[in-house]
């Protein structure tokens, strides 16, 4: 892959996975649990094709390969984290809303 | 035609801008095509008369469909394929794609 495919398809990813994790946020809002958890599984499997991207970078990287780092990839790291993030605290927000 | 792309930063898809208008110039194709943010859309929605979004606010697309269609703007997600290939190519023709239909 080109270095802004390499990135654009972890922005990808990650977007997917936030929006998955926003779905499963409305979905515990309106107590369909079944349907918050459904979601947060899609969630987590875009976190972790877009995780197996940045691996890859990096074991390159390890290899001595080097790659040029530029604001698009600093970006789509910044979505990446923006992605964990939000799937963590919704993951946290769905037990809420069951009590 | 008057193109308009918006993801959350306007960051990535100025990037697909960019390669759109290449291919549009290539083709002797008069498009104005700009990327903004999701905070601006309002502020530039009314200009253009096709909006596209970034695949990766899929979640706001809701909201941002149903302003473009008050707007009578066409509207779309990105091809997310399209989108992860950066090609420019493809999303110009789903934009035309749009304008036709």
């Amino acid at each position: 892959m080109e270095n802004e495919q390499v990135a654009f398809t972890i922005i990808l990813h990650a977007g997917e996975a936030r929006s998955h994790a926003l779905e499963a946020l409305k979905a515990a809002r309106e107590h369909k649990f079944a349907e918050a958890e459904a979601s947060l599984v899609l969630a987590k499997k875009q976190l972790i094709a877009a995780h197996q991207i940045q691996t890859d970078l990096l074991q390159a990287e390890a290899r001595g390969e080097k790659k040029e780092v530029n604001l698009l990839l600093i970006h789509a790291q910044d979505h990446l984290m923006t992605a964990i993030l939000a799937k963590d605290l919704i993951e946290e927000m769905v037990l809420m809303f069951k009590k | 035609m008057k193109i308009l792309l918006v993801c959350s930063a306007g960051m990535s898809t100025s990037l697909l801008v960019t390669k759109m208008q290449k291919e549009s110039q290539e083709n002797g194709g008069n498009d104005e095509i700009f990327a903004c943010s999701v905070d601006e859309l309002e502020e530039f929605i009314d200009h253009y008369e096709v909006i596209l979004i970034g695949p990766q606010i899929r979640y706001k697309a809701k909201v941002i469909g149903e302003m473009a269609a008050k707007k009578n703007k066409g509207f779309a997600i990105i091809d997310t394929v399209s989108y992860g290939m950066v090609d420019g190519k493809k999303v110009l023709a789903q934009a035309y794609g749009l304008k036709n239909s």
